[in-house]
């Protein structure tokens, strides 16, 4: 019984932390933030994405990647959201994940060896706006069709996966009407996508499984993208109410807050263990994986949001400056708090599964 | 990550199972067998069968095989409370003997007091309970004012203690009274007696808990005797050995309580599939719904924290004040499943029986006793005080 990362996981975990630490800091995240017209992918940091192996973990060897678990790839999004780095690395693992398991050999070999190495850039369209069932698009004689809504990098992307009522297909940017749109969270950039007989090619062997499944790892990257955020959120709150003197005192010993602090950093360490285990469920295809991913976005969407804004609230008023760090972390906890399902649509699908099989 | 257990984890399981298949009777399992019969006779029912677990070698899981323990890993223990979990078993009539006097009796205990104390408490021989707080001392248990003044080859107590759990079971009781005034200090001049609770300065009266049952109450002493030897870990170090007691709690993995509280959940749910609500099975209500997925969203983090102080345990780690989380965890996770079993049930959780063939008798007990698991043992509040400021670091 051994409920905790690898040695190699954890090197994992401190390779991708000290790159951010050195190269990719709190100063280069404001750039992207102040300057919103960019396209949110500095250079320097998607060829470090790509050179470290970072957008490969899930590629199988024989397609040029590292041939690594869910697991893995959860401690890199961990990471990435502790460091709410910008990026469409979620949605090139997506397509990767999509085209992995869905798409034949010849289609994993057309497009997997790129996105491992960085070269092609992905974004996805899986659910239609706002919901965790029903897809974007329908499909006649082999063109799609669809107002896929806002997708996260679409504007850059190579290829987009989407989802329509026959399967997954792979659809060329090209061949979409993409609009730019602002993003409340800038540390992603977004664009709407409209297909309107748009070409797409058919991933082979994709199923309504096979769309679950994907849809299930795009859920738990998501918690753990949260649970770095709120960890992140709660420390840095953690350090500053130690320090910050009111009344003759550091307000971080007044119950009222730390009696907060406590419990979040209760409810953070479950969400951390459920983002982890669910993970993990999927890397060893644990009868209760379904159930796994939900419970993980639930509790990660759930403590994400407290922590954030307990962020802000027990900085006080430097908390709701623009200067301060605190609402990049509030918006990226909102913007995924809601992204492949929330918390309370899990617990619905948490309830179709329990309650309504029998 | 590796959720499996061991070789030999896995044959203590199925040994343990084997054994509880033929040693635990099937109506002994289910509530009913316990209706209508007395708080005396229950516990005696308990009593024995745990002595009849402990004489086939089912005790003392991790304690060393020198002490009549099994020399067992946290793993073993773990399996074995889970066990005994999903076999319904009786509750132990010892707890706080097993959980807290015997580690420390094994740790700090004099040779005669390890010889006199260990065996009877595994085999049941000796209930003891815990005599720690009084009406002036709960969460602040340095208030404690019960007095031990030294004559001759004894200590003479007066005092009184209060919500003492199996008062009215017991044969002994490790207590907390002042042996010297506290120089300046209120934790020093503080020593822990163990007093023999049969004798005529000792009094024990119930006390009616809002399950009607009277698992606890109180003690009261004048001049009741304690022979001076009795003292454990020496005279005036009554706080320290408080503290390196309760500390023993720590290990805990708390998967017996996932599996219990688990079990009830399938029940409860069981339930929202059978009762109406709104023309419709309460199931399908989409408000308890949600109730129904967030409490099994916690329980289910109970058992992957379970997992994790197991792994921690087993790799010979102290969890500290982290302990803290673990119990908070699990409290506050009983209480949820609780809230939902009331919700479910709505106006009928007023009665016992609902519906003809449905007794609720057990679950309704259950949510009521949630209620005390936040307050004992470290209330919730003062729990959320250690994780602040032990684990956190903020400020006192
Ligand atoms: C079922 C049950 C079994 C028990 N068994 C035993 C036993 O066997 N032996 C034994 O010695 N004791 C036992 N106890 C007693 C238990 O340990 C105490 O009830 C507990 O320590 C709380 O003390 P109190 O009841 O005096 O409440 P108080 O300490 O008076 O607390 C009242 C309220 O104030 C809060 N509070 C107290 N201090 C603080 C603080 N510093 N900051 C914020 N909030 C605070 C508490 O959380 C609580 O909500 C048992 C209690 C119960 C309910």
């Amino acid at each position: 019984m051994k409920f905790q990362l690898t040695d190699e996981q954890r090197a994992l975990q401190d390779a991708v932390r000290s790159y951010l630490r050195d190269k990719f800091g709190p100063q280069q995240i404001r750039e992207v933030y102040d300057n919103p017209d960019t396209d949110g992918v500095p250079a320097s940091l998607w060829k470090a994405l790509g050179e470290q192996g970072w957008l490969a973990v899930l590629v199988p060897e024989a397609h040029d990647g590292m041939g690594l678990g869910l697991l893995d790839a959860a401690v890199i999004a961990r990471t990435l959201g502790a460091g709410t780095v910008p990026s469409p690395w979620l949605g090139t693992i997506l397509v990767g994940e999509a085209v992995r398991l869905a798409g034949s050999d010849e289609q994993k070999k057309a497009v997997l060896p790129r996105l491992a190495a960085g070269e092609t850039k992905g974004a996805a369209a899986l659910l239609p706006t706002g919901s965790l069932t029903g897809v974007p698009a329908t499909t006649t004689n082999g063109t799609l069709t669809g107002n896929l809504g806002l997708v996260e990098y679409a504007g850059v992307a190579d290829t987009l996966v989407v989802a329509a009522q026959d399967g997954l297909y792979l659809v060329d940017p090209a061949d979409a009407t993409i609009t730019p749109h602002a993003s409340l969270d800038r540390t992603v950039r977004l664009a709407t996508v409209v297909l309107d007989g748009a070409p797409g090619e058919r991933l082979e062997n994709s199923s309504p499984g096979v769309l679950e499944e994907v849809l299930d790892r795009a859920a738990i990257l998501a918690a753990n993208d949260l649970v770095g955020v709120a960890r992140k959120a709660l420390s840095d709150t953690v350090e500053y109410d130690k320090t910050r003197v009111q009344f003759g005192k550091p307000v971080g010993s007044f119950q009222a807050i730390k009696h907060h602090l406590a419990d979040l950093h209760l409810g953070i360490t479950m969400a951390e263990h459920a983002a982890t285990y669910a993970a993990h469920a999927f890397d060893v295809d644990a009868a209760d994986k379904h159930l796994a991913a939900s419970i993980a976005k639930t509790k990660a969407g759930d403590v994400a949001s407290e922590a954030t804004g307990a962020m802000i609230q027990y900085h006080g008023g430097i908390g709701y400056t623009w200067e301060h760090d605190s609402h990049f972390y509030l918006k990226r906890a909102k913007r995924l708090e809601y992204q492949y399902g929330d918390a309370s649509q899990h617990r619905e699908r948490i309830a179709r599964l329990m309650l309504d099989s029998a | 990550m590796d959720l499996r257990f061991s070789k030999e984890d896995e044959d203590f399981r199925s040994e343990f199972q084997a054994w509880l298949a033929i040693n635990l009777p099937q109506e002994m399992r289910a509530p009913e067998f316990w209706r209508g019969k007395s708080d005396d006779e229950q516990f005696q029912i308990r009593r024995d069968w745990e002595a009849g677990k402990a004489e086939a070698g089912y005790c003392g899981i991790q304690w060393p095989t020198e002490y009549g323990g099994r020399g067992g890993t946290p793993t073993m223990k773990a399996i074995y409370d889970e066990e005994l979990a999903k076999a319904n078993a009786p509750r132990s009539v010892n707890p706080l003997g097993l959980a807290f006097l015997g580690p420390t009796v094994m740790a700090i205990g004099t040779d005669e007091q390890k010889r006199d104390i260990i065996k009877p408490l595994l085999h049941t021989e000796t209930i003891w309970c815990q005599g720690f707080s009084e009406p002036g001392a709960g969460s602040d248990l340095a208030a404690l004012q019960m007095k031990a003044d030294q004559r001759g080859d004894d200590y003479i107590l007066n005092g009184q203690k209060i919500w003492t759990t199996n008062a009215m079971h017991g044969d002994k009781i490790f207590t907390l009274a002042r042996t010297s005034p506290s120089e300046g200090s209120r934790h020093a001049g503080i020593s822990m007696l163990l007093v023999d609770m049969h004798q005529p300065g000792v009094e024990a009266r119930p006390l009616k808990q809002i399950t009607g049952e009277s698992e606890f109450g109180e003690v009261f002493f004048t001049d009741a005797l304690c022979p001076t030897a009795e003292v454990l870990g020496g005279e005036g170090n009554g706080w320290q050995t408080a503290m390196l007691l309760l500390s023993f709690e720590r290990g805990s993995s708390a998967i017996g309580q996932y599996t219990e509280f688990r079990h009830q959940w399938d029940l409860v749910a069981n339930l929202a599939q059978q009762l109406e609500r709104d023309g419709q099975k309460a199931a399908k209500d989409p408000v308890l719904r949600q109730k129904l997925a967030a409490s099994l969203v916690d329980l289910e983090c109970l058992k992957y924290h379970s997992w994790h102080i197991l792994t921690q345990t087993s790799q010979g780690k102290d969890l500290g004040a982290e302990a803290s989380m673990t119990k908070m965890m699990w409290s506050e996770t009983f209480r949820k499943v609780s809230d939902t079993y009331e919700a479910v049930l709505g106006t009928a959780f007023q009665v016992p029986d609902p519906q003809p063939g449905l007794s609720l008798e057990e679950l309704t007990t259950m949510a009521l006793w949630s209620r005390s698991c936040t307050i004992w043992g470290g209330s919730q509040q003062v729990q959320r005080s250690i994780v602040a400021e032990r684990v956190l670091g903020l400020p006192r």
